[in-house]
Formats: structure tokens, C-alpha cells, sequence
């Protein structure tokens, strides 16, 4: 898994890690877009997204002893700052219970493939970043850490306390509220109009 | 390519997921690889997730935000920030700790062991010596209560990593009260109620004892301490420990070789008392045939000495009228002082007041009476005022500080409560009007009394720690969020001061000093309310585990459905 846009500053991290400030300026001007962006995709409103990130930088001066230095810190990094949004709408209550009921329920038809690819086609990517927020919780975070921090299902499913085969699910669950709020935004585009 | 047979089924869209996103075995994988050589459907359906993919990624990793200011500066702020806040929150604290112990503490001792309460045991004074609680009496002494409170701060310590959401804290405080439970005296106590509870002339109490009734009478003899509830008290018989009481009437005519710790309307002392009163009342008056072995500290209206009183006298209050003997010296702070031709004062007299005090000619005094006219300046225009706004932030500071290092999770939770502005100050008020009543209630069943006196005592804590809450709020408005245990105490000391600022404005002050501890208040109250919510309940249903697939295979793993 790689960061979108950096490399591995592992001489930061090791100085970092010996407690030197400087490296820890050097990590945070580095990761800190990335992470906030993380988080403005991942939580509700822009402050939650800024409080986030602060305390995920917070919590990595704690963290940092525990780093594998053989792993991929971005990865790890990012796991951090997964676990920290998800507790931060746990905590919120914003999950709903109504989600898992329907877990099973997923359809396993044969969609259209004409209709969604002319769905895809005539979307722009800020119509997409709209329907996101529209999303719930849990199918909003699972398309944040697969498509935007390309953590693995493994990942995923140890993040959001859900078993590994179930995260496919989860994923699949949440293109489907992506369409239909796409749909819904083009509708009342087309009413609009 | 060709068109499906009629017999061939299309993939469903979640193996076409699982494909894409190479999460099949290779089996199944090769198989659906195959499949959409053949079908169209299947094919463009797949190529359509792989868009929708595509577009995810790119709507997700677009920068349509810059980085905001906050999070730009937040590293070089936290650390700038330190520089100067540890400097005014050591600073504000020593000079906090240093004035409260010269200027408070020390002076008070100092009277207090004058008084013949004896200078190290004034955590025992403010403990009603044993009032509530008898075994108060066995951790009275400065370094017990501090070692206590140390063992306590380091078991919450410890629990706290082991139990979640504050029942840590409820495991604690129930060990101390455990612990608090365990130096309870061992000797027989003896509890009488009704009308007229009485210890008879002839009877001997081995122990102590606890009445309670509107006509309480001892007759007889307790070689204990009296514990006493009621509306009219007499003593006429022999205490060998102290008497300990509240009622309307308190009369000694008999002899009570300890103290006298009591609040009521009235005490007549016209027997033999060895130690001590402390008062907190009406009226005191110790009879011609009355003799005090030890002092009077009083905080009331009147106190008349016509007896004999074997050392000092410390008072509060109104009137102090002397016709007998006192063996030590006197110290009012009141309204007057007269002294009548039979009194004879062998120590000095210190009195502030409204007038002068009025002394018999033919009185004894071993000195003039110090007379200090009482001022009634406008304290605004004093510098001694901004001093002790300055001590008092400084306190306050301290208070914070203390509370911050040793509840830091909790503190910060409070502090994320007060930002519910609107619900902070609604249960504030609540809190702060309702709890209090609620305590005294209580405090009327003699079940409840303990109960009753701890809620009131950390209600009146929270008070202050509202206030400090508050202020950590409003230093973190103007230096930005942290979660960061010393960056917040920083906030906070910066705060603090804020407020303490605001409160000494004229006319005005009093709304920000007390919107602030109810705010506060309600901030706290909704900080442990959600301590003792449950957690939400794992959403999916258990099952059990499946190991990760062994990363080297590029489409492994089992197949989810």
C-alpha cells in the first residue's frame, strides 16, 4: 500500500522516534494533508476532520515505539488514523444498527451493466465527493480505506470489527447507497431544471 | 464474442466485486475469467465496477481543500505554546501554594493552636472531629489524608487502563470507602431513639453512644463519646469523651472531660467542660458556675462568658460579652465587644469592629484591647484586592492542575462537554440548584447523613472544577484544540486567568464567576453520565474468525459467500 504522493521518510521517522522535534515537524508537514483528507472523507463536517487529524498526530507521538519499522509506515499510518475516525463515529452513535440487519440481505442480481456505466460516465468527480456525504457511517468509512488509503480487506475488516468475508459486502453495500444517492442528486438536478 | 447460451447463468455483481478486486482463489477466479470471455454482459459489467473503482479513487483523492490554517500551524503552536505556558503555570501555582500557606494556612494554625486545637491536627478540626464519622478521627493527620489520597490516585491509575468507562472509578471510590470503613471504632457503640431518649443516673455507657429524640438526657455516666440529635440536649451527667451535637438547645450542667463540637440555637454551659468548644450558632453562654478547661472558637451571633474559660477565645460573629475570667487571649472579628466590671482577660485583645469595645473600669486585663476599625472601602480600589485575585487564579490554576494530571481522560471529556453549550448549562443549573437539595434531604435521615455530606462536598468541589473546565475551554478558543494531556493544562492555566479576569469586573463580574461553575457543572455532569453509558454492542453478528489470506497470492483467499 502506498501513500498517495509519498515514500517511506524512514530516517524521519527513526530520528522521530529518538524524540527529535525537528523529525516530527518533517513527518507532520508530510502526512498531515494526506490525513486530513483522510478524515474529511471519513467524518461528517470539516472540524471533525481537522480535530481528527490533530489527535491522530496526537496519538502517534504515543504510538510511534510501536511501529514495525519493516512495514510500510503509511500503512500503518493510516490504520491509525482508520481506527480513529471509526471510534470517533462509534462514539457519536452515527452507526446504525439498521446496516448489519440488512448485511445479508444484499442482492446478488445481475445490475444493469449499461445503465451503470452510463451512470459512471456522466458523473464528475465532486458529484461522487457530494453522494459520499451522504452515505452512512460504516459505507462511507469502508470506501475511504479501500479506495482512498487502499488498505486491504484484512485491514478493513479489523478496522471496522467486522468479519473478513463480510467486508465484500460491506463494500458492494455501500456502492449501491453511492448509486442510489447519485441517482437521487441527478434527479432532483433534473427537477431542478 | 459470442452471445450467452440460454442454459449459461450471469456472474453475480459480487463475484464481479471480488474479481476486480482480486479477492477469489484462483479456481474461482480462472473460472470467472473464462466466463466473461464468453459473455458480454458479465464483461462490461465488470469493467463498469472497474470504473466506478477508478472514479472512487480519483473524487476521493482530489485536493479541492487546501490544508486548513489550523492544522498548518497546529505543530509550530503546540510547541511555541509551551515555552511560555509552563512558565505561568508553574509560576502562577507556586505563587499560589506559597501565599495560601503563609497568608491562610500558617496564620490560622497559628490561632487555631492558640485557640487549643492544636496547630497539626487542623485537618481534624475541619473534619468535625468525627462528627459524621467517627473513624475520621484515626486518619486525621495531614500526611495520612495525602498518603491516602496518593494510593487512591495511583489505584485509579491503574484500574483505569483495565476497566473501561469510569466504573474503574466506582471500584476505587468503593475501596476507599471500603478502606475509610475499616479504622471504625471497634468498641461498643449504643444508639437510642424515641421521645425521650435518656441515659439514666445510674447507668454506664462503656462505649459511645448515638441519641437522638426532641428531649435527649444524659444522667449517667459514658466513658465514651455523645453523639446527639435532638431538640433540647442536656448533659447532666458524666461524658468522658466528647459531645458531639445538633439541636436547639444545648445544656451542660453536668461534666464533659473532652470537647464540645456542636451546631444549634443556644449552648449554656453551666457545669464543668475539660477541653474545648467549637460552635457554629447562635449563642454560647458559659455560666457563672460554668468552667472551660480549653478555648472557644465560635462562628455566631452572640457569645457570653460569665464563667470560667482556661484559654483562648476565637470569634465570628456579632457580640461578645465577657463578666468572667479567660486565661488566654481574645480575638474578635464582629460587631462588639463589651467588658464588663467582673471579667479578667490574662492575654492580649485583638478586636475588629464597627466601634470601639466597651470596657469596665473595673475590669482585669493584662493589655488595652488592640481596637482595628473595620473598613468599608470598596474593594476595587484596594491593591490588597488584585493580590488576592491573583492568589486566588493561582489557586485555582493549582486546583486545575492537580485534577488534570490525575483524572486527564475525564478532564478532557468535560472539557468536549462544555462545548454542548446549551445542554452544559441547562444540567448545569439543574445540578447546581437541584443537587444541593437533594444532599440536605438526605442529610435528614441519619442513614443518609454521610451520603448527603459527601454529595454536598463534591458538589461544592465541582464548583471550582467547573470553573476550571471552563477556563481550559476558553484557552482552548484561543490557542486551538488539544486532547494532548499538557498542552490542555496549559490551555487551561491560560483560561483560568481569563476568567478570573472577567469575574473582577465590576457589577458585572459575579455573572461570568458564577455562569462559569454552573456551566462547568453541568460539563462535568454530562462528562460522567456518558462514563456510565453503556458501549454500543458490536453491530454484526459473531462468527467465527477466518485468518487473513496469505498475502502472496495474488487472487487467494476463500470466497465470501
Amino acid at each position: 500500500m502506498n501513500a498517495p504522493g509519498t515514500t517511506e521518510p524512514t530516517e524521519a521517522i527513526t530520528r522521530a522516534r529518538a524524540g527529535d522535534a525537528e523529525a516530527w515537524g518533517e513527518l507532520y508537514r508530510e502526512y498531515a494533508p494526506p490525513i486530513f483528507r483522510f478524515c474529511r472523507r471519513a467524518l461528517p463536517t470539516r472540524e471533525d476532520a481537522e480535530d481528527a487529524t490533530m489527535e491522530i498526530f496526537m496519538k502517534l507521538k504515543g504510538k510511534l515505539g510501536q511501529y514495525d519499522m519493516t512495514r510500510s509506515f503509511t500503512a500503518w499510518l493510516y490504520k491509525v488514523a482508520a481506527n480513529h475516525c471509526w471510534d470517533t463515529l462509534r462514539r457519536r452513535k452515527i452507526r446504525q444498527d439498521k446496516e448489519t440487519e440488512d448485511l445479508e440481505n444484499v442482492p446478488l442480481e445481475h445490475p444493469d451493466p449499461n445503465q451503470l456505466d452510463r451512470l459512471i460516465e456522466e458523473r464528475t468527480s465532486e458529484e461522487v465527493r457530494k453522494a459520499l456525504n451522504k452515505l452512512g457511517a460504516r459505507a462511507r468509512m469502508a470506501l475511504v480505506m479501500r479506495y482512498y488509503s487502499d488498505m486491504s480487506y484484512d485491514e478493513i475488516a479489523d478496522a471496522l470489527g467486522v468479519r473478513r468475508a463480510f467486508v465484500g459486502v460491506v463494500l458492494l453495500r455501500a456502492r449501491h447507497e453511492l448509486r442510489q444517492a447519485l441517482e437521487n442528486t441527478a434527479l432532483a438536478a433534473g427537477g431542478a431544471s | 464474442m459470442s452471445e450467452k447460451p440460454e442454459t449459461m447463468k450471469h456472474l453475480d455483481e459480487m463475484t464481479c466485486l471480488l474479481y476486480i478486486e482480486r479477492q477469489l482463489d484462483r479456481a474461482r477466479a480462472m473460472e470467472v475469467s473464462g466466463h466473461t470471455q464468453e459473455c458480454d454482459a458479465c464483461r462490461t459489467l465488470m469493467r463498469a465496477l472497474e470504473r466506478e473503482s477508478r472514479l472512487l479513487t480519483r473524487a476521493m483523492l482530489e485536493e479541492e481543500e487546501p490544508l486548513p490554517g489550523r492544522l498548518a500551524q497546529f505543530q509550530e503552536r503546540a510547541r511555541k505554546s509551551m515555552h511560555w505556558i509552563w512558565g505561568v503555570v508553574f509560576g502562577l501555582a507556586a505563587t499560589g501554594a506559597y501565599a495560601l500557606y503563609t497568608t491562610y494556612i500558617d496564620p490560622w494554625m497559628q490561632q487555631l493552636e492558640q485557640a487549643g486545637f492544636g496547630g497539626s491536627n487542623l485537618l481534624g478540626l475541619l473534619m468535625y472531629q468525627g462528627l459524621m464519622w467517627k473513624g475520621w478521627q484515626s486518619l486525621v493527620t495531614f500526611l495520612e489524608v495525602l498518603a491516602m489520597l496518593t494510593l487512591v490516585g495511583l489505584g485509579a491509575l491503574i484500574f483505569r487502563r483495565r476497566i473501561r468507562r469510569g466504573s474503574a472509578l466506582a471500584v476505587v471510590f468503593a475501596g476507599f470507602c471500603t478502606l475509610l470503613a475499616l479504622p471504625a471504632p471497634a468498641g461498643a457503640t449504643e444508639t437510642r431513639g424515641g421521645a425521650n431518649p435518656t441515659v439514666h443516673s445510674e447507668e454506664t455507657i462503656k462505649g459511645d453512644i448515638y441519641m437522638s429524640g426532641e428531649r435527649v438526657r444524659v444522667e449517667g455516666t459514658v466513658e465514651g463519646d455523645v453523639f446527639a440529635a435532638g431538640k433540647d440536649i442536656d448533659i447532666d451527667g458524666h461524658v468522658k469523651g466528647d459531645v458531639i451535637s445538633a439541636g436547639r438547645y444545648l445544656r451542660i450542667r453536668g461534666t464533659v472531660d473532652g470537647n464540645i463540637r456542636s451546631a444549634g440555637n443556644t449552648a449554656i454551659i453551666s457545669g464543668t467542660l475539660g477541653k474545648n468548644i467549637l460552635w457554629f450558632g447562635d449563642a454560647v453562654t458559659v455560666d457563672t458556675t460554668g468552667k472551660v478547661g480549653g478555648g472557644v472558637t465560635m462562628f455566631g451571633d452572640t457569645l457570653a462568658i460569665d464563667g470560667h474559660l482556661g484559654r483562648d477565645v476565637l470569634f465570628f460573629g456579632n457580640e461578645v460579652n465577657l463578666n468572667g475570667s479567660v486565661g488566654g487571649e481574645v480575638r474578635q472579628k464582629g460587631h462588639m465587644l463589651i467588658i464588663g466590671s467582673g471579667a479578667q482577660v490574662d492575654g492580649p485583645i485583638h478586636f475588629e469592629g464597627d466601634h470601639p469595645a466597651t470596657v469596665s473600669a473595673s475590669a482585669k486585663l493584662a493589655s488595652p484591647v488592640e481596637f482595628k476599625q473595620t473598613e468599608h472601602r470598596k474593594p476595587y480600589r484596594e491593591s490588597g484586592y488584585y493580590i488576592w485575585q491573583v492568589i486566588w487564579a493561582a489557586a485555582y490554576v493549582l486546583f486545575g492542575l492537580v485534577l488534570f494530571v490525575l483524572l486527564p481522560n475525564f478532564s478532557s471529556d468535560a472539557v468536549r462537554s462544555a462545548e454542548q453549550y446549551a445542554a452544559a448549562a441547562g444540567v448545569g443549573v439543574l445540578v447546581g440548584f437541584g443537587l444541593p437539595i437533594a444532599a440536605c434531604i438526605a442529610c435528614i435521615t441519619v442513614v443518609g447523613l454521610f451520603i448527603g455530606l459527601s454529595t454536598l462536598f463534591l458538589w461544592y468541589g465541582a464548583l471550582y472544577y467547573g470553573a476550571v473546565i471552563i477556563g481550559a475551554l476558553v484557552g482552548q478558543w484561543l490557542m486551538g484544540r488539544t486532547s494532548e494531556q499538557w498542552p490542555l493544562i496549559g490551555h487551561m492555566a491560560v483560561g483560568v486567568v481569563i476568567v478570573r479576569l472577567l469575574t473582577i469586573i465590576p457589577h458585572v463580574g459575579w455573572v461570568f464567576k458564577y455562569g462559569a461553575a454552573l456551566w462547568g457543572l453541568g460539563a462535568i455532569s454530562i462528562a460522567v453520565y456518558r462514563r456510565f453509558q453503556p458501549m454500543l454492542a458490536p453491530s454484526l453478528p459473531s462468527a467465527p474468525y477466518q485468518s487473513p489470506m496469505p498475502p502472496s497470492s495474488p487472487v487467494g483467499g476463500a470466497v465470501p459467500l
